[in-house]
């Protein structure tokens, strides 16, 4: 690990962030503090795809699997079994990474190259989908009612937005540690070697299966993870938002808008659109439904067009010229 | 020159290699001798850079053996074959173009060393190359010769027992060339074999303690430098009519 990890746990701005963040469920509103559990649920979402589509630079459609995994899954573990949500959330997680594994390997078996792979993986969430809306131990299309939430933490229960609130800000913070970690690691190295260059990376002993992998494993993992607690909290399972791919399709336009590579890209993109997004919903959700995704739809154009690399990347390129000047 | 006698360190028997209808490396053998520097020529398309290839792990051959250090490598993954001690450059430089030149050397120097002291090893080696005052350059802005060295200090951070170099210097004149000729040969002297494809026969003749010649994917000549000079059917290969300035 470098040393910059460290450097990071110990400066007082991202404490100070993580404490005001705390306190957020104290004084807003709840219309607000929902907006924020989304938002905070988004954040963690596109931190933990950032692992494999930003520092590995492979566009995965396969995360819809991961989630579903996480929400479907362990929820049918505990209607149909009784399994509590804890153990079935790291069962999920588990689950999931096996799957992440699989994929990887499917990818370097074939030589998927970056569209082959973006389709294949969409292919399989597309499947996912299919098989949580065809099979009834998952729910089918009518999906899972949880059992209603009574507060009780050792049954993965929250209470209401406040307790989700907390719980997402530690999962979002979490994944956030994560990517921070792999980039101050040699997996960071590999990945970015991998992305820039495979045989160059190969060249310099990088192997290409066993890092993608890996990668795969920690970012399925933690998205099943974040499929759990975003389940429990709705409290509905409903397939068309867990099993399908179009949330993942939105968590890969914001972490682009972002700017993919840094962990900074995908969490400023999220907090700034998932909000953003929500209003609008909010507002004009009965005049014109989906105007959110018009929105993310027309940013995505000007970013791609305007500053490829993303928001974040720009702006801090920016800022280092201001300085250099 | 400090060739042992003792087992190759590295010994391709018979190795071939077919695209489509194009034998392009057809049973090429050859020794490499621990500390010595081998240069191979031959014309464009000859099979040079396929030969990199195939004993470095990227393409598997058809036909034929790799041993490095009494061990045989044909079918065992680039990575795996870069642990034992082998690494390669290559012709089109392959820059990692969003790592800086030291995050690059130091992705490199990870296949030994733990974070921190693959961080201090490419440190090191961008030192030992010169290219020391470029370490947070992006390798996509460096210009020709500087990506080639990078592609050397890559391949150095990996602890290399062996290094194949790819024509690293291409396109420089002799004076040019002086500066990698020297870092090459103290490497050499530090105990790196190399095996290096070059075109410029002044470096080459100056350089190298033996030449292979390719030729239509076949071996046409193995021998010191002196003695390829005088070689016929190497003249009429390569040279054609014209001697080069040795
Ligand atoms: N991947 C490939 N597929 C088909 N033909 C190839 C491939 N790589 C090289 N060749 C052909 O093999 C021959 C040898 O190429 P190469 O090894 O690059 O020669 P050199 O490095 O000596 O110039 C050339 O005719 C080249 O066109
Ligand atoms: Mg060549």
């Amino acid at each position: 690990m470098k040393p910059e990890f460290f450097t990071l746990l110990r400066s007082p701005a991202i404490w100070l962030v993580l404490a005001f963040a705390a306190t957020m469920p104290l004084w807003l509103p709840p219309y607000y503090l929902g907006i924020g559990v989304l938002t905070l649920i988004y954040i963690a979402m596109a931190l933990s795809w950032n692992i494999v589509g930003g520092l590995g630079g492979q566009i995965s459609l396969a995360h819809s699997l991961f989630l579903g995994v996480g929400a479907v899954f362990t929820s049918a573990l505990l209607l149909k079994f009784g399994i509590n949500m804890w153990v079935g959330m790291l069962i999920s997680a588990a689950l999931a990474a096996i799957m992440g594994v699989g994929i990887a390997w499917v990818d370097f078996r074939f030589k998927l190259g970056h569209l082959s792979f973006a389709l294949i993986t969409l292919a399989f969430a597309e499947i996912g989908e299919l098989v949580v809306l065809g099979w009834d131990f998952l729910g089918g299309a009518s999906g899972l009612y949880l059992p209603s939430d009574k507060g009780d933490l050792l049954a993965f229960q929250f209470g209401g937005a406040k307790g989700y609130f907390w719980l997402a800000l530690v999962i979002a913070a979490g994944c956030f540690l994560v990517n921070f970690a792999i980039i101050n690691s040699p997996l960071g190295y590999y990945l970015r070697a991998i992305r820039d260059n495979e045989n160059a990376a190969q060249a310099v002993g990088v192997a290409l299966l066993r890092n993608k992998a890996i990668a795969m494993a920690i970012s399925a993992a933690l998205t099943a993870i974040i499929g759990t607690a975003y389940a429990r909290y709705v409290a509905f399972v409903d397939p068309y938002l867990f099993a399908s791919p179009a949330v993942v399709i939105e968590v890969v336009l914001i972490a682009t808008i972002g700017g993919l590579g840094t962990p900074f890209g995908p969490m400023v993109a999220a907090l700034l659109l998932v909000p953003f997004g929500e209003l609008i919903r909010g507002n004009f959700g009965g005049v014109a439904p989906g105007l959110h995704y018009l929105v993310y739809g027309v940013l995505i154009v000007v970013v791609i067009l305007s500053m490829p690399r993303g928001l974040v990347p720009r702006i801090m390129d920016v800022m280092a010229r201001r300085r250099a000047s | 020159m400090p060739v042992e006698h003792s087992q190759p360190i590295l010994s391709v028997k018979g190795v071939s290699k077919r695209f489509g209808g194009l034998m392009a490396v057809s049973e090429v053998g050859f020794d490499v001798a621990k500390g010595e520097i081998l240069a191979i020529i031959g014309p464009n398309g000859a099979g040079k850079t396929t030969l990199f290839g195939l004993i470095s792990g990227f393409i598997r051959p058809d036909m034929g053996s790799v041993r490095l250090k009494g061990h045989e490598i044909v079918g065992m993954a680039p990575h795996k074959i870069v642990r034992m001690g082998l690494t390669r450059s290559f012709q089109i430089v392959q820059v990692f173009a969003d790592m800086t030149v030291l995050e690059a050397v130091t992705a490199a120097a990870l296949v030994r060393k733990p974070m921190r002291e693959a961080v201090r090893k490419a440190e090191e080696v961008l030192e030992r190359i010169g290219l020391s005052a470029i370490r947070n350059e992006s390798p996509a802005s460096l210009s020709l010769q500087d990506k080639k060295m990078l592609e050397v200090a890559k391949c150095v951070a990996t602890d290399p027992e062996l290094i194949l170099l790819d024509e690293v210097m291409a396109g420089l004149t002799l004076a040019e060339a002086e500066l990698p000729l020297a870092i090459i040969r103290d490497l050499r002297d530090s105990g790196i074999t190399f095996v290096m494809v070059e075109h410029v026969m002044p470096i080459v003749m100056k350089t190298a303690d033996r030449l292979l010649v390719l030729n239509f994917g076949q071996k046409i000549a193995d021998a010191p430098p002196a003695e390829i000079l005088s070689n016929q059917a190497v003249r009429d290969a390569y040279f054609g009519e014209e001697m080069p300035h040795a």
